[in-house]
């Protein structure tokens, strides 16, 4: 035990005489600000997009789907949806090689799945998101088939991402898990060369992707929670690159004004919206609900507050997502309708409701309180009372234990609307701890097995509208990811979802 | 009073500890007469600079409220803070103090023990760790410093006591029959107050820093309630482009401190000269 | 002597238990670790929830969660961190040394600046520098220190360039969190070494060495510096605690990857086994370092023993 100190206190000490380096980068290196240390880099452990942030450049899936949102071929060349949608025949891309030299082939993906599927698999958070899977059937060395248990319409998207990343059989089988954990093996652009937990990863290019060689020889991944100090790093040369969830849109002006830096957003999955409790207080009432969203003008809260970053929605989607409905607009800001509504529904001037909030999310924290002004605004007194973002997402929300109304971001890095929508509102769910509406649960459940796409978008569509008339929640916006970089960054495409493959971005 | 001004405990830190002290109550607690209605959100009056509108002499914060304003009603949370907290440390840890001091037994045993652990536990984790199971708000602030604090004057009273109650004036009381009671009320605690104000005014100090500490860490009040702590954590954001979000309530907690700390460096050179109180 | 090692000893014994189990206890009353792994699946079922529980050793009885906890303080072993699984011992590994050399570098760069200051103020007592030194070392104490280090990042890495704004990486990043954290103590120390010259310097000894015609600069240095060293270590030994305590806040401003990180990224992901071993091995060194104190207090001062 001491002798671990002791080491550790001699890499302090030599890290204090080492000397600072931060504008002395090699030549083709660069140095990414992720808010947060995922703990291990194993595929089926995570559930945090600051895994993927970095996993994406170490590891791909059967399937890719890259900045423009597209679902092209990854380690698979080619697929086939067969039997009704129970069986899927992948062709897998040949001359793929591990990091550690390995073989990619069908054993790799079998292997892959069997492991997320079983006992490793019950521990981790991934399993759930693949259950449809039943098994994976080799058919010769480079091609596989997917047996389903039933159909699932989004597990294509899924296998570009999360616990559908292909691992190496033989690695994990010799090291272990607990070595993959810190150096993970994969089949990406970038080698992990390094792990140190809670400060940083440094990677290195593999020379021999598939995809030809990445434009950057070196990558550094540094984990900065407060986004002062990152913001700071991006100033003075330390970082050369901040990724979202770090940047809070009060910073904007800041990056704008600095002729080295450069701002970078794009439409993110998450949307906001402020959710309401349906089974008690004024907001029991539909239209008392819907007076609420009218009191709020959005489209202001969004140009000022948030510097225009964010786009209002009309119901718990943004425009990516698949459900959208172009044609169900806002509720419109309307104070003197909504002051009418709530004369008619009984409500009195004075009236209260508590808003439950994020603690630690400074730009949400001021959009609230400018909700809560135009709430007062037709005579609602809005008192907020935020709450440890764990502590309301665990505890808060599922036992029911919220105000009249609470904040919910949401995005599911699919872009499909059942994923939140089914989430939000079907019955017994752990999102959905106020309502029950047997109408809403029979159009969720129908959507689900079917494999005609269009069908499907146009009852995802239903449910949006069938939500948005009940006012389920307060649609607000849905935020921009905001990424900021040093201008001497290339070819960098934000990526919404946050999972940056770093291969064709090169420096100066 | 000219015989006052002439002495001793006359001092440049004496004049400036209870001018800012008294300047900064004064304005906090007059603050909703001083600027009626002010410090409400206006979207079209974001962020102006300072000394810009006669109407914002401190400029504007994000969401268009008075700086001004809000810095002297924030200081209503901290002084709230650090003063409730305080009394209610003294209150408990006195008591406390003077029953361990003067009857020793399972008392003093507690007194001791509860100090070491009191001593020993790294009070901001702990607080951040309680804070997150009960969540933030004033009352729970105010509790958990209570809670580590009062040991600190139980443990400086029972000392005294434990001195005092072998002195003359003492002992010729106990002779005389006087009750326990009395005695303590009487003839120990009045000789006790010193350095019990002194550390009072210290602590008052220091609880204003943890509990901006604590905001600062988001772990505070009711946003929409303004505190010194809150406004410098949102200020951040803003600070290569709006300083005076978070300068202004950055020196109101300096001075506020700065006032207390003067006073109560004078205070123990006044009233507790042997330094019974060092922290 | 013996007695009184034993005694104060069994009592450092008791605290660090008694930490323990009140953070044990307070630790898992913060949430359901297992509903934040999975946090981020679809359809998530109390059967999932259960197993992901269970394997991460929650179904045990807590008296036995507890032992485990409070042997690690002995086999180095503290479990594997619910997030990702990294070994305790490996992230505390990394993290205390982080947070030992900022503590120390902290406490080293308030002598640095205490000590000239205090002799000057003892020197000058009375005088208008001596309540100028007094007055300028409050204002130290008086900082919120996370706005002190918001703006000395702002002149210093953004403005200037001169200090990397976050990180242990080389002498550089020391500077401004020593310098934040240090600052605070320096009220204090000046105070104390003030006190202590002006009565060393009324003792014989000093008349002695001035009647000599020592210069005044030996007589103060060598001579009256030496005697107030013995108030000063022991109070540095209590400082010590309260620095460890207090420096969270001024590791999350400067990202510095100590404890105080650690613990901090720990509440928020519910990592039980990360954050009881934080707090408990904290504790046991400000209860270690008081121990000390205690003991060169009790040999210096045989009085003390009896209380």
């Amino acid at each position: 035990m001491m002798k671990q100190t002791l080491t550790a206190m001699a890499v302090a000490l030599a890290a204090l005489t080492a000397g600072h380096a931060t504008t002395a980068h090699a030549d083709g290196k660069l140095i990414v600000s992720s808010p947060q240390d995922p703990g291990s880099w194993d595929p089926i452990d995570t559930f945090l997009v600051n895994w993927a942030s970095l996993a994406t450049n170490v590891f791909e899936g059967l399937t890719y789907r890259g900045p423009d949102m597209k679902l092209v071929p990854g380690l698979a060349t080619s697929w086939e949806v067969l039997d009704d949608g129970l069986r899927i025949r992948f062709a897998l891309r040949e001359g793929v090689t591990f990091h550690n030299g390995e073989d990619f082939n069908a054993e790799a993906v079998k292997f892959t799945f069997e492991r997320l599927l079983g006992d490793e698999g019950a521990k981790g958070p991934q399993q759930a998101n693949y259950t449809a899977i039943e098994y994976v059937e080799i058919i010769d060395d480079y091609t596989v088939d997917f047996h389903l248990s039933q159909p699932d319409a989004v597990l294509l998207t899924k296998l570009a991402g999360y616990g559908a990343m292909i691992v190496p059989p033989k690695y994990i089988t010799e090291m272990g898990d607990d070595v993959f954990n810190t150096k993970p093996v994969g089949t990406g652009p970038f080698k992990m060369v390094s792990y140190e937990p809670k400060i940083g990863v440094q990677l290195e290019a593999n020379a021999d992707y598939w995809d030809g060689a990445p434009q950057l020889a070196e990558l550094e991944y540094r984990f900065i929670t407060e986004p002062a100090t990152a913001l700071a790093e991006l100033q003075s040369g330390g970082v050369d690159l901040v990724i979202p969830p770090t940047i809070p849109v009060g910073m904007i002006p800041t990056i704008e004004a600095d002729d080295n830096l450069e701002l970078v957003t794009t439409a993110g999955p998450t949307v906001t919206a402020l959710r309401f409790d349906t089974s008690r207080g004024i907001t029991a009432d539909a239209d008392v609900r819907k007076a609420l969203i009218m009191a709020v003008d959005r489209e202001t809260i969004v140009n000022s507050v948030l510097g225009g970053q964010a786009s209002v929605i009309a119901s718990f989607q943004g425009e990516r997502s698949f459900g959208h409905d172009p044609a169900l607009k806002p509720l419109p800001f309307d104070p003197e309708g909504a002051k009418a509504l709530l004369e008619k529904a009984g409500v009195a001037p004075g009236a209260t409701v508590e808003i439950n909030t994020r603690g630690n999310d400074a730009t949400f924290n001021e959009v609230t309180q400018a909700v809560a002004a135009y709430l007062g605004m037709v005579g609602v007194t809005a008192t907020i009372k935020p709450y440890e973002t764990n502590v309301l997402l665990n505890d808060i929300i599922p036992q029911g234990k919220t105000g009249e109304m609470f904040q919910q971001s949401w995005g599911g890095w699919t872009f499909d609307f059942d994923n939140t929508a089914y989430a939000m509102y079907h019955t017994g769910q752990k999102w959905n701890p106020y309502d029950s509406d047997p109408q809403l649960d029979e159009m969720l459940e129908a959507q689900r097995p079917l494999t005609d796409q269009a069908e499907r978008e146009r009852l995802l569509q239903e449910i949006a509208t069938y939500a948005a008339d009940r006012a389920l929640e307060m649609p607000l916006y849905n935020l921009n990811a905001i990424y900021a970089t040093n201008k001497r960054v290339q070819n960098f495409e934000p990526a919404p979802d946050n999972r940056l493959k770093l291969n064709k971005v090169s420096v100066q | 009073m000219s015989a006052f001004l002439k002495s001793r405990y006359f001092s440049l830190e004496f004049i400036m500890g209870l001018g800012l002290t008294l300047g900064i109550t004064f304005c906090v607690l007059f603050s909703s007469w001083l600027f009626p209605g002010a410090g409400e959100i206006d979207l079209t009056a974001r962020l102006i600079a300072p000394f810009q509108q006669p109407a914002h002499p401190f400029g504007t914060d994000p969401l268009g409220r008075d700086v001004m304003a809000r810095v002297f009603a924030g200081g209503w949370i901290s002084l709230q803070v650090g003063f409730v907290s305080v009394v209610g440390s003294v209150l408990i840890g006195v008591a406390v103090g003077l029953v361990a001091g003067y009857y020793r037994g399972i008392w003093d045993v507690v007194v001791m023990r509860s100090a070491d652990i009191q001593l020993a536990l790294p009070f901001i984790l702990l607080a951040i760790t309680i804070i997150a199971i009960v969540g933030g708000s004033l009352t729970n602030t105010i509790l958990l410093l209570i809670v580590s604090q009062w040991v600190q004057y139980a443990r400086l009273v029972r000392a005294q006591v434990l001195a005092l109650r072998e002195r003359e004036f003492v002992l010729a009381a106990q002779a005389m029959g006087v009750k326990s009671r009395n005695i303590i009320l009487q003839h120990l605690l009045p000789n006790l107050l010193g350095p019990v104000i002194v550390l009072m005014t210290l602590n008052v100090a220091n609880n204003i820093l943890l509990e901006s500490s604590l905001t600062f860490l988001g772990l505070g009040v009711d946003p929409t309630i303004p505190s010194w702590g809150g406004m410098l954590a949102d200020g951040r954001t803003y600070l290569q482009t709006a300083w005076w979000v978070s300068v202004f309530p950055g020196l109101a907690i300096l001075l506020t401190v700065l006032g207390l700390n003067l006073l109560g460096d004078w205070l123990r050179d006044s009233l507790d000269p042997t330094g019974r109180t060092e922290r | 002597m013996a007695g009184f090692l034993l005694k104060r000893l069994a009592q450092a014994v008791f605290v660090v238990m008694v930490v323990t189990l009140i953070v044990s206890v307070a630790v898992r009353m913060t949430g359901d670790p297992a509903m934040m792994i999975a946090q981020g699946a679809t359809d998530i079922t109390e059967a999932d929830l259960e197993r992901i529980r269970e394997g991460l050793g929650l179904n045990e009885p807590f008296l036995s969660q507890y032992l485990a906890t409070l042997s690690g303080l002995f086999t180095w072993d503290f479990g594997r961190s619910f997030l990702g699984g990294t070994p305790v011992s490996t992230l505390i590994g990394n993290a205390l040394p982080a947070t030992l050399l900022l503590a120390f570098t902290s406490l080293l760069v308030s002598i640095v600046i205490s000590i000239p200051l205090g002799i000057r103020a003892a020197i000058r007592r009375g005088k208008w520098e001596d309540q100028l030194i007094r007055i300028l070392s409050l204002v130290g104490l008086s900082f919120p220190n996370f706005w002190l280090a918001t703006m000395l990042v702002l002149l210093f890495s953004i403005t200037l360039q001169w200090l990397p704004p976050s990180g242990m990486n080389g002498i550089a990043s020391f500077i401004m969190p020593a310098v934040t954290m240090g600052i605070i103590l320096t009220a204090t120390n000046v105070r104390l070494v003030r006190t202590s010259m002006l009565e060393v310097m009324q003792s014989q000894y000093i008349m002695v060495a001035r009647a000599k015609g020592l210069s005044e600069r030996t007589v103060l240095y060598k001579h009256a510096l030496r005697n107030c060293a013995i108030p000063l270590i022991t109070f540095l030994g209590l400082q010590f605690g309260g620095l460890l305590g207090g420096i969270v806040v001024v590791e999350r401003v400067f990202n510095w990857p100590g404890m105080g990180s650690l613990a901090f990224d720990a509440v928020a992901g519910r990592d039980y086994p990360v954050l009881q071993s934080v707090i408990m091995i904290l504790s046991t060194l400000i209860v270690l370092v008081n121990l000390l104190v205690d003991i060169a207090y009790g040999l210096i001062d045989p009085r003390i023993r009896t209380e």
